[in-house]
């Protein structure tokens, strides 16, 4: 839609061929950036069809009504939009029960599903302060609504979402980790591939908070990894209004927006941080996004470092774009300690290849790659999986036993995206009130 | 359980945002210059060509041209690099039809 609103904005008349499921979140889309009156003509083709005869009928089926809004006048309405009644709910919305308060959110489209606790006055109080930020303070208007996300509003969706206080602070940085122009997060939030964002904690912040990035660090059972991860959800939802099926058009829907959040064990990594990489330094904290949408998990073909990375190699899959992030447990890390993060990247660069006729580009799809040469080849020929060792990071989670970790997907223009946190004055205070909130199990 | 909560609205206020009208139509497709406007997506330059042939068909004497986005993530507002050239080319057509693919 913002190309058929760069052309309207030039005045010229623009009518925008959008498929029939996708007519909500084009709308919306014009909406938010002051074009309510756009023309769309929905059309039946296929989502990213390449079937000629079923392009063929769904164009023929919506030349009529092409025409018709390239050159039917104008109504006053169009000509001059008028504000739409927008409701502004109060800042008390409602009262009422646990379980009443639970529906009536729900029945508003304000959870993710999930029962949330009741974001009171007392309990939002409780939350400011993990932050030394004023309520009314606007960290970042956030896409596709642009909906201002002042401290107050995240700290609402933080208590709904069950954070402590201490956890303010990160989320405060995500929000501006989301919002940063080069992040893509525009795209990311809504876009049919179902990105969801990937949290990385880096720094002392990790120990204070707990969150763990030890056994098990991206199952549930740690309040930091599972409510960081579901607040940013709540955020991206209430404040920036990407709501599932009619912003967010994820086709399958992904698990990892519930929460995906994970802390670097960088007491077991033989490298530098991946925040220090971000060029931040080693006593800062901070937090890291990118924007995956498959996460797999795979036991080293052998131990030895060669056998470690040519699993990765041989793992990596033909038909997927964008980044790669390589989670190496703390024994992996020291098999491969005598290794450069670069040229454990250069390696599966290098060796990760596949025939010419297994990557999309063979096939018309993702012209503007690099592999688009490939068209010009042998199809049974080998060319490299990856076009830079850049795509691939690595950080160090996990715990016992030899699994390692491999997620695909988006990120930011260059890289991911990481924002340091920024600590209020009484922290030290703050994180001794909430440090024992952690699980303690019984033996049986 | 059974207390009785004041809750506040997680929903977030946005700044009304200016509203424009959309620019005046043609009244005529008849020996106009129509803009083909294509993502980088796979199915808008298959769907675009069809479009050309039926407008072609329609009004023989219009002339057609096309605009081929290079860049993988088109919102011209953020990733403005072919700005100038983009903003030439609309400025030199009567109207345009965008497919997104999708």
């Amino acid at each position: 839609m913002y190309e058929t609103i760069s052309i309207e904005e030039i005045n010229k008349p623009a009518v925008a061929l959008i498929n029939e499921g996708f007519v909500n979140d084009a709308r919306s889309a014009a909406s938010s950036r002051g074009w309510p009156g756009l023309r769309v003509v929905p059309e039946s083709v296929p989502p990213e069809c390449s079937d000629m005869d079923e392009i063929e009928a769904g164009v023929s089926a919506a030349m009529d009504d092409i025409i018709a809004e390239l050159t039917k006048p104008l109504t006053a309405e169009e000509r001059s939009p008028k504000p739409r009644e927008v409701e502004k709910p109060s800042r008390i919305v409602f009262k009422g029960s646990l379980k009443e308060i639970n529906h009536f959110f729900y029945k508003r489209g304000w959870t993710d599903g999930q029962p949330i606790i009741p974001p009171t006055e007392e309990d939002v109080a409780e939350m400011l302060t993990g932050t030394d930020l004023p309520a009314d303070h606007v960290v970042a208007k956030i896409m596709p609504r642009l909906g201002k996300a002042t401290v107050e509003k995240i700290a609402i969706n933080a208590v709904m979402a069950g954070a402590l206080p201490t956890y303010m602070p990160v989320l405060i940085a995500g929000v501006q980790a989301l919002m940063d122009p080069e992040s893509r997060f525009g795209v990311f939030e809504v876009s049919t591939g179902s990105w969801a964002p990937f949290w990385i904690i880096n720094g002392p912040i990790r120990k204070d908070l707990h969150v763990n990035s030890g056994q098990g660090a991206l199952s549930p059972g740690d309040i930091a990894n599972a409510t960081i991860g579901r607040a940013m959800g709540l955020i991206v939802k209430n404040i920036g209004g990407a709501r599932k099926g009619i912003e967010d058009m994820g086709v399958i829907g992904n698990p990892g927006k519930y929460s995906l959040v994970i802390a670097e064990n960088e007491e077991a990594s033989p490298w530098e941080p991946l925040h220090v990489e971000q060029g931040f330094k080693k006593e800062d904290s901070t937090i890291t996004v990118s924007f995956p949408n498959c996460y797999w998990q795979i036991m080293p073909y052998s131990t030895d470092d060669k056998g470690v990375l040519r699993s990765v190699t041989y793992n990596l899959i033909p038909g997927r774009t964008g980044a790669y992030w390589l989670i190496l447990n703390p024994t992996q890390a020291k098999f491969l300690a005598h290794w450069s993060k670069k040229d454990i990247a250069g390696f599966i660069s290098a060796h990760a290849l596949t025939q010419v006729n297994r990557r999309p580009q063979y096939y018309g799809n993702l012209p503007d790659l690099p592999q688009d040469k490939g068209l010009l080849m042998n199809p049974h020929d080998f060319i490299p999986i990856l076009s830079d060792p850049d795509m691939i990071r690595l950080i160090v989670a996990g715990g016992a036993g030899m699994f390692m970790g491999l997620m695909s997907g988006g990120s930011g223009m260059h890289g991911p995206i990481t924002k340091k946190i920024k600590l209020p004055d009484n922290w030290d205070k703050l994180v001794a009130k909430y440090k024992n909130v952690v699980p303690t199990y019984m033996r049986y | 359980m059974s207390g009785q909560y004041d809750i506040l609205s997680p929903w977030a206020d946005a700044d009304p945002m200016p509203l424009k009208g959309i620019s005046p139509r043609v009244i005529n497709l008849t020996g106009k210059k129509i803009g083909l406007y294509a993502t980088t997506k796979r199915a808008p330059k298959p769907i675009l060509t069809v479009v050309e042939k039926k407008f072609k068909e329609i009004f023989p004497t219009s002339e057609i041209s096309w605009y081929l986005s290079t860049q993988h993530y088109a919102d011209l507002q953020i990733e403005g690099k072919n700005k100038a050239q983009f903003e030439e080319w609309v400025k030199g057509v009567d109207a345009v039809v965008t497919a997104v693919g999708d």
